[in-house]
């Protein structure tokens, strides 16, 4: 038996396809169900509530406002402390609902009732009286700090800092050429199809918490934190979860303000974010470098010193206080630049709050080095990638330390980028492109490289349970949501057990049932999650093969195992998988389970992508195709490994063209998808996806470097690179939007 | 007439089984589905009739059911994705399942069910075009599609 | 997103469903695919919702010689798949099956798209292209409306209270090449702008020409101006692209997240050209 390396199907693919998936508002629990009163204010100071006539709508059980909730909570959600060092953050913690609201849609009262529709229609009925306060919704109005978010706070700036290594000004002084370089992305939202949602019940000082999360570990300490409950009474579960790319391992102050509710009422009280709700609930990327390059002439790059600039919107969350430290980190790249100064401010403004979004700050540093590296091509009369190769680290540099500390563990960025050109078609491509220009068509050939930091220790749980009957079931710390990552710990475990992989089932996401866990997000899982089970299933061998030794009456060391059989070859006698797993269960020492909490640290994949797009004469673009070439270790299963990198470039097309959340004094613009643009199939580019024959292995057990995000770190700055090809223009931003690429073609 | 706040009766074969029930009349036919007859394979994804994922057939087509009421579908007849396949997997699900065509699966429902319909309309002769232009109603956030629309491939030319 | 409370009628007949409308606070209920999101979103609210789907009267297509009429109850999807229209009234059929999606053009009709005016919907610009009539009917009567006086706004219609839109006739134009052409930022969108175009050439002159757009005005905007451009004339690059800065100078577009205003000026010019130009 041999699992790892093949497009095994997806085990648990029966329940999406025959409708019995059961996502958090498909649960059959009786419940409450809960609405909010949101602030039409970007910043307004809360006056009076009035809910006398909520109250009187028909099934309204009770309307709560921040003055009912928030005594019960004795703290609320800041940074991830796991991964953020609080202590360079001024923030304020996150409160159930708002005396003050911060941005427009800023939860205010929680309206409690039978039914979805009733609660709809008390919102409109409960009477604020609000006393608005001037706002900063633009990040340069915000730092200007004429209007202060959070006035506590006495700025508006959460978080500063120069990253700053080797000597820049040298650098500066011998370079031949200086270049200016810009690089921002726009607001995004991650917008999973399935909107966020909690079901909260309380009873006899325990409290079980249904909810659409990547983390559910992590939300059980954080309630346990913010409302004083041991977390030996909190039960966290996560049903299945459609779709979150960073987006749901982020507290939202609606999930506060329902579970106070159902504390306070003694009842279970269900929320599910419609649309518009999902839509301000957590927005991400908007950043912008402004900067400049020092170069030789030879394209050798010296320096790189700018102004990174990230928006927070209202409030820290738990995951945007990552951006701004990781950003600068991951400028370098995988290019030997050793002399940088990046100092980085990150600002909050009267905007929804910023969360994570697949990737979470390599797409943008990506963007950032990417931007720089195809500018200063332009500027030399280079080929692209001539010049990534002139400065990229070389094998026998391996592992490389990065100016800012990191340490790249293994890869061969220059030969694989070699491989990378040939397979790609790199060159043929460009000269098609021009080709096909001279006879009139619009098309473009752009490339882009990346080298991203995943893995994301410290640590993740594995467990393995052999039953009597010999069947496996595999408990792990990661949080499968749509990767498919269950099947590829399942493959990795069958390899390792070399039993039949439909005897295995992988559960995950319930607290009670994983004694810990850290989460899926950040190309982790099969990593370290992986490694995890892969290093527990080892652990219940060994135990098998001591159940083994005691029936074959011989010595642990004596007992060699193979495909379901435990041989004693001395005295040529054998067991079997299943006799010793009932065995197991008939002694004095029952028990055939093993966990492992596995440490890891980060790794680092890379890559080549490629696109192709075609713009017309009003300016729109199409992404016509899209190629990626990649190093993520060992692959475990190519076809989940080349879906991930199909979902993230089309993701990568949504940045680079179409999602785009622009914000007003009234708000958010986009209240549905009719102001966002989440791309059709009709703009979905043909994909074509390769890993490369000769991986460089991570350090993790399962050699894997991870791929969930590969596309959507890249794909941007390929996309923008394609369009640059096609009109001869630059563009420093996404999304290019036609209007943009429209001005291009007639100037 | 149902006046503001009345329900009214309404009769609907849900895959093949009859159901009366009272509604009161703004309730949006999925809400039924899901809440009343607690058929949630039907999910409601975007509210306002773009993402498709609450795509049913009913009598005969495919529909938004985040975008009728529930008191539209009165004496009519409706397939879910529960009803599809007559309790053994239909082929566009093992095509689904086949092609790598799901990831989270939210959507999946919906893209099944317009799958469905776009087959029943255009039978096996289906071009590459004509599956983009009869599934551009439903959003999927996770594929990037070409996955789909190899399923569909496959399933166009398996005969049931 | 939960619509707010509001009653219900069916009515037996169109009578029926007038004198509701007359009497009550109630609007009527035809496909939906816009009314039910604008309830859902709580954009507007109404005492009652008149369902006309049962009103199958309403829901026909009828070749008349030199005229085609369709019922407003109609659904997109039954006149992409006339092909009675297909070949006498091309350019409507070119709008419907770019109408939203699969699922929406099930459901939505031609009477619903058409009263709920949008001035980014696609019929809008082919009636006012095709110089179409609605006709309406009311307890009062019936009165046959051209499409060019019929929409007054964004979403505002010179239907009275309690009057509905019964049918729309089309005009057969013999001889004319048509096109309608719609640039979206995604698929399924509303147009960012589209046009529609009925051109009958003789010997090389523009013997007549009509040109239409949703997406760029208050309104589904006839460009009168840029069609005397052209009349008479030779339909040659130089004249398009007069008809086209002509079109595009009298054009109001909104600036919203589908682009700016100048941007659907622009966009308006180079598919004006271009469309016109493929007729040549």
């Amino acid at each position: 038996m041999n699992y790892v390396g093949k497009p095994v199907k997806r085990l648990n693919d029966s329940k999406f396809i025959t409708g019995k998936s059961v996502y958090i508002d498909d649960l059959q629990i009786s419940s409450l169900n809960a609405a909010f009163v949101r602030s039409p204010y970007a910043h307004a100071r809360v006056k009076s509530v009035d809910a006398s006539d909520a109250l009187k709508t028909k099934g309204i059980v009770a309307v709560f406002t921040a003055k009912d909730l928030n005594p019960m909570t004795s703290d609320g959600p800041g940074p991830w402390v796991t991964y953020i060092n609080q202590a360079e953050w001024k923030f304020v913690p996150r409160k159930p609902l708002t005396e003050e609201a911060r941005y427009v849609g800023d939860p205010v009262a929680i309206v409690i009732g039978i039914d979805k529709y009733s609660v709809r229609d008390a919102v409109d009925k409960v009477n604020v009286d609000y006393e608005e306060l001037p706002s900063a919704i633009a990040l340069e109005d915000a730092l200007k700090g004429e209007a202060l978010v959070h006035k506590e706070l006495g700025t508006n700036v959460g978080y500063k800092k120069d990253f700053s290594a080797g000597n820049v000004e040298s650098a500066f002084k011998s370079a031949d050429k200086v270049i200016p370089v810009e690089a921002s992305n726009t607001r995004l939202i991650p917008s999973p199809m399935e909107p966020r949602g909690i079901v909260s019940r309380w009873e006899g000082g325990s409290l079980t918490v249904w909810y659409s999360t990547q983390i559910p570990h992590f939300a059980r300490e954080e309630f346990s934190k913010d409302f004083g409950i041991p977390s030996s009474r909190i039960r966290v579960i996560m049903p299945d979860v459609g779709g979150a790319f960073g987006s749901k391992a982020h507290f939202v102050a609606e999930d506060l303000a329902v579970v106070a509710s159902s504390i306070k009422l003694g009842r279970t009280v269900r929320w599910t974010a419609t649309r518009s709700e999902e839509l301000i609930s957590s927005n991400a990327r908007h950043n912008t470098f402004k900067g400049e390059v020092a170069v030789k002439r030879d394209g050798t790059i010296l320096g790189i010193r700018g102004d990174l600039t990230v928006d927070l919107g209202a409030y820290l969350t738990y995951t945007e206080g990552l951006q701004p430290a990781i950003i600068p980190l991951m400028i370098p790249g995988p290019y030997k630049i050793r002399d940088i100064l990046v100092r980085s401010t990150a600002v909050y403004t009267n905007t929804p709050p910023i969360t994570m979004y697949r990737g979470a700050s390599r797409p943008e540093a990506t963007f950032i080095i990417e931007r720089i590296m195809s500018t200063v091509a332009d500027e030399l009369h280079m080929d692209d990638l001539e010049l990534r190769e002139k400065n990229m680290v070389r094998a026998d540099e391996m592992p490389y330390k990065n100016p800012f500390g990191l340490v790249y563990d293994s890869g061969d960025y220059l030969s694989f980028l070699r491989e990378a050109k040939e397979k790609l078609k790199y060159h043929e491509t460009l000269t098609w492109a021009e080709a096909e220009r001279t006879k009139g068509k619009r098309i473009g050939v752009g490339t882009a490289f990346y080298l991203e930091i995943s893995g994301f220790g410290p640590w993740e749980y594995g467990e393995i349970r052999v039953d009597e009957r010999g069947d496996v079931t595999v408990v792990t710390g990661g949080t499968p949501h749509g990767q498919g990552t269950d099947t590829a710990i399942a493959q990795v475990v069958a390899d390792e057990l070399q039993i039949d992989i439909g005897r295995i089932n992988v559960v995950w996401g319930d607290t009670q049932v994983v004694a810990s866990g850290m989460g899926s997000y950040g190309s982790r899982t099969i990593s370290i999650a992986g490694s995890a089970a892969k290093s527990a299933s080892r652990q219940v061998l060994e135990k098998m093969k001591y159940v083994a030794a005691k029936m074959l009456n011989a010595d642990v060391e004596e007992v060699e195992y193979s495909s379901c059989e435990f041989k004693y070859k001395k005295e040529g006698k054998s067991v079997k998988w299943d006799e010793v797993a009932k065995a197991a269960y008939s002694g004095k020492d029952p028990g055939l389970y093993a966990s492992v909490t596995l440490e890891g640290d980060v790794t680092y994949p890379y890559g080549l992508h490629m696109a192709i797009v075609e713009i017309d004469d009003t300016g729109i673009v199409r992404v016509k195709e899209y190629r990626a070439y990649d190093d993520i270790g060992r692959v475990i299963n190519p076809a989940l490994a080349e879906a991930q990198i199909h979902g993230g470039a089309m993701q990568g097309v949504g940045q680079a063209l179409y999602e785009e959340a622009r914000i007003n004094d009234e708000g958010q613009l986009a209240v549905s998808y009719a102001e966002y643009f989440v791309p059709t199939i009709m703009e979905s580019p043909h994909y074509t996806s390769y890993f490369t024959d000769r991986p460089f292995p991570s350090n993790y057990a399962t050699g894997t470097k991870g791929v969930g995000e590969a596309a959507l770190i890249v794909g941007p700055a390929a996309i923008v690179r394609a369009i640059e090809n096609a009109t001869g223009k630059r563009f420093n931003k996404t999304p290019v939007t036609p209007e943009e690429v429209y001005k291009s073609l007639i100037k | 007439m149902v006046k503001p706040g009345e329900k009214v009766k309404i009769k609907v074969k849900v895959n093949g089984v009859q159901y009366e029930g009272e509604v009161p009349p703004r309730k949006l036919l999925v809400h039924f589905l899901r809440d009343d007859l607690g058929l949630t394979g039907t999910k409601v994804g975007c509210d306002t009739t773009t993402c498709g994922a609450c795509t049913v057939i009913l009598n005969g087509k495919s529909v938004k059911s985040c975008t009728l009421l529930a008191v539209q579908a009165d004496g009519g007849e409706i397939l879910t994705i529960e009803g599809l396949g007559n309790g053994k997997l239909h082929r566009i699900q093992e095509a689904f399942s086949n092609n790598f065509a799901l990831q989270c699966g939210f959507c999946t429902p919906g893209m099944i069910m317009q799958t469905y319909y776009l087959l029943k309309e255009k039978g096996s002769e289906i071009s590459e075009e004509e599956i983009r232009d009869g599934l551009h109603g439903n959003i999927c956030r996770c594929t990037g599609y070409q996955n789909i629309i190899k399923a569909v491939e496959e399933a166009s030319k398996v005969r049931s | 997103m939960y619509p707010p409370e509001f009653g219900y009628f069916k009515p037996q007949s169109l009578e029926e469903a007038l004198d509701f409308l007359e009497k009550e606070d109630a609007r009527p209920l035809a496909g939906g695919q816009s009314l039910i999101p604008m309830l859902k979103l709580r954009i507007i609210s109404t005492g009652y919702l008149v369902d006309l789907n049962p009103l199958s009267s309403l829901s026909f297509v009828k070749d008349e010689g030199s005229q085609v009429r369709v019922g407003a109850l109609t659904r997109h999807a039954e006149i992409t798949s006339n092909t009675m229209i297909k070949t006498e009234v091309p350019l409507l059929y070119e709008a419907s099956r770019q109408v939203g999606d699969v699922q929406v053009r099930n459901v939505g009709t031609i009477g619903g798209s058409v009263s709920n005016a949008d001035p980014a919907a696609d019929y809008p610009s082919v009636l006012t292209a095709l110089d179409a009539k609605i006709v309406t009917t009311s307890k009062g009567g019936s009165r046959e409306i051209n499409a060019l006086n019929f929409f007054k706004g964004p979403f505002t219609t010179s239907l009275n209270e309690g009057e509905l839109v019964k049918e729309i006739v089309f005009p057969k134009l013999n001889g004319y090449k048509t096109s309608y052409v719609k640039v979206v930022r995604r698929a399924g969108d509303y147009a960012m702008v589209s046009i529609a175009v009925a051109l009958r050439l003789k010997e090389g002159k523009v013997e007549d020409v009509r040109l239409s757009y949703s997406g760029v005005s208050d309104t589904p905007y006839r460009a009168k101006e840029a069609e005397k451009v052209l009349m008479e004339r030779e339909l040659n690059e130089e004249n398009i692209k007069k008809a086209a800065e002509v079109a595009a100078s009298g054009a109001n577009p909104p600036s919203d997240v589908r682009g700016s205003s100048w941007y659907r000026k622009e966009v308006m010019k180079v598919i004006t050209v271009k469309t016109l130009g493929d007729m040549k």
